[in-house]
């Protein structure tokens, strides 16, 4: 059995009524999942502490969050990364990202203390925050805090991020850890922020070999995506033998992302999310620990993680959506939600290059492979 | 970006009268291809392990024994950079004369060594992805203006540029290529679209309302 972690407060972690980090998304994933008669019942995390927070980042940096989110101005803060136009300054901001942050520690703590094994937090994923400085909407990088929770538990941990972006700020404070193993797929940073995530970051010093990238062509389709997952993730696992994982299941690899270029659909994220389960089950006696992420179009991400809800909960997916849920959000959003549950197939025109990206992809994986194993036993 | 922004410095160097045998060991032990050999701090020449190997190769006619001085097999009249030679000089010059370095001399002493590797990674900062940044290209018209219309669009919009490569692609049109410090390159070129520039990177995606 499941359990899921939420907190209204989560509504708060929003940095304006037009820009693209919406607390509706969550909002509306609730929502669809209370019109499909399933009212999720979540236990509610306390925020992270700010030694949680200390744990992970550096002092003067916490020191510019509190400030702005006090409302005070801080002369220096685009150094840290904030009053940006990605992640501008908002009241608030400090205590919004801890709440996420504390659900994320809490989603460890059940598995950890409690013999949860799968545990949805419904928010945080927040993998581009650095140690010093925010970045692409990530203020606190709950996913590193909560991993050093669990590894000073004496667990080891495979982290998962299928965000379409490369989780930057995870790799890098991890980079040296000989406990954590990363795995990325994402876009390729030649051309989609952050830009790291190139096969050759391999980890540093004890962790050499560990941090995992596979770095995909814009407008690589599932069938593709998938191969290279598959050449990759158990490969990888398997050497490693973590004791659990934890997943950013980030929702923006969709072809209807307005952020990125990767071109999944409903139906690859339920083999991709039924595929973590199942490696979850081989690996780690079934513990895993998922979190949200990026993910921008509404039309999409609820779907998407409703579809991981109902998955982990065994329930089955529906063909349609409510009509109820979706004349409600149709006026929000502004755009016609779609009448299925799953996307319409085909949900885009064919992609003209797809063989090259498809061989692109395989010699991708094929090298990174090639330099990892080097470095496993 | 000039020679003395990527040169290395100080640098390795060797007099004219030590064995070939030393100059190799030096080379070995520091791992360098390219030594400026100086009389005092005066540049005299150049010698490069091709020069070393080729002198002692079993395959040359009168092969030099590794106790022969390194100033009869360098290159005594060796082409050399200033330091405030803009790096794309300084790579002209190393590509038209086949040649793997430059000794950087400045008032007439050694003052620095460039070698391709570090024009390759003069390259790579150039068009660097070592912050935070997402790709965005633009074709823009060949005529006076144009490059200030685009970098005005980020400025008004506070977004950082951190590197800008431009090049010729035919007689009316440069390519430019930017990295953006923003995960919203996306919206930004629809919106760089809408003011008529043509943007190459990222596409459009038609299936999107």
């Amino acid at each position: 059995m499941a359990s899921v972690i939420y907190h209204p407060a989560y509504q708060n972690y929003s940095f304006g009524e037009d820009h693209p980090f919406s607390p509706l998304r969550i909002e509306m994933t609730l929502d669809l999942l209370d019109a499909l008669g399933h009212s999720v019942r979540a236990a509610e995390p306390e925020p992270a502490t700010r030694a949680d927070i200390l744990g992970v980042h550096e002092e003067n940096y916490v020191n510019c969050v509190e400030a702005l989110s006090a409302g005070r101005v801080v002369a220096d803060c685009e150094d840290f990364g904030l009053g940006t136009p990605d992640n501008p300054a908002f009241q608030g901001m400090d205590e919004a990202a801890r709440w996420h942050v504390g659900g994320t520690l809490h989603g460890a703590r059940l598995i950890c203390d409690q013999g949860e094994r799968v545990v949805l937090q419904l928010g945080g994923g927040l993998h581009h925050a650095r140690r010093n400085c925010a970045s692409g909407f990530c203020i606190y990088n709950d996913p590193a805090i909560a991993i050093n929770y669990l590894t000073r538990q004496g667990l080891w941990v495979a982290y998962l991020d299928i965000d379409v972006h490369h989780c930057d700020g995870v790799q890098q404070i991890l980079y040296e850890d000989m406990r954590v193993m990363t795995i990325s797929l994402h876009e390729s940073g030649r051309y989609l922020f952050p830009g790291a995530g190139d096969i050759h970051e391999l980890g540093a010093g004890t962790g050499r070999g560990l941090k995992l990238n596979v770095p995909l062509e814009p407008f690589t389709e599932g069938e593709s995506y998938l191969e290279a997952f598959e050449a990759v993730v158990p490969a990888a696992l398997s050497q490693f033998r973590p004791g659990v994982l934890v997943i950013q299941a980030g929702a923006d690899a969709h072809y209807d992302d307005p952020l990125a270029d990767l071109m999944l659909t409903t139906r690859d994220y339920e083999k991709i999310f039924r595929r973590i389960l199942e490696l979850a089950e081989t690996f780690t006696s079934g513990r895993v620990l998922f979190t949200l992420g990026g993910g921008y179009s509404l039309r999409a991400v609820p779907r998407v993680w409703a579809l991981l809800y109902l998955i982990i909960h065994n329930l089955p997916v529906p063909r349609d959506l409510p009509p109820a849920w979706r004349d409600k959000w149709n006026r929000v959003v502004g755009s016609q939600l779609p009448r299925t549950f799953h996307d319409p197939n085909p949900g885009y025109p064919s992609i003209s290059n797809r063989a090259e990206i498809v061989h692109r992809n395989r010699e991708v994986t094929r090298r990174l492979l090639d330099a990892a194993s080097h470095y496993w036993p | 970006m000039l020679v003395r922004d990527i040169m290395t410095s100080p640098v390795v160097v060797i007099s004219p009268d030590i064995t070939l045998q030393d100059a190799y060991q030096t080379m070995q032990e520091k791992g360098i291809r390219h030594l400026p050999v100086v009389d005092g701090k005066t540049l005299v020449g150049v010698v490069t392990d091709r020069d070393l190997r080729l002198a002692t190769s079993a395959l040359a006619p009168a092969p030099f024994p590794p106790g022969g001085k390194v100033s009869a097999v360098m290159c005594k009249t060796p082409y050399t950079a200033d330091p405030a030679d803009p790096v794309e000089d300084a790579a002209r010059t190393m590509r038209e004369k086949k040649i793997g370095c430059l000794p950087v001399v400045d008032a007439g002493l050694l003052a620095g060594i460039i070698t391709g590797l570090d024009l390759l990674d003069a390259l790579v900062r150039m068009t660097g992805a070592d912050k935070p940044s997402g790709r965005l290209e633009v074709r823009l018209q060949d005529r006076p203006g144009e490059m200030a219309r685009l970098t005005s669009f980020m400025s008004l919009r506070n977004l950082n540029i951190h590197s800008i490569l431009t090049y010729p692609e035919s007689a009316e049109a440069i390519r430019t290529v930017l990295r953006i410090g923003s995960i919203e390159v996306r919206p930004l070129a629809q919106d760089l679209r809408h003011a008529g520039f043509d943007v190459l990177w990222p596409p459009e995606k038609p299936w999107l309302p």
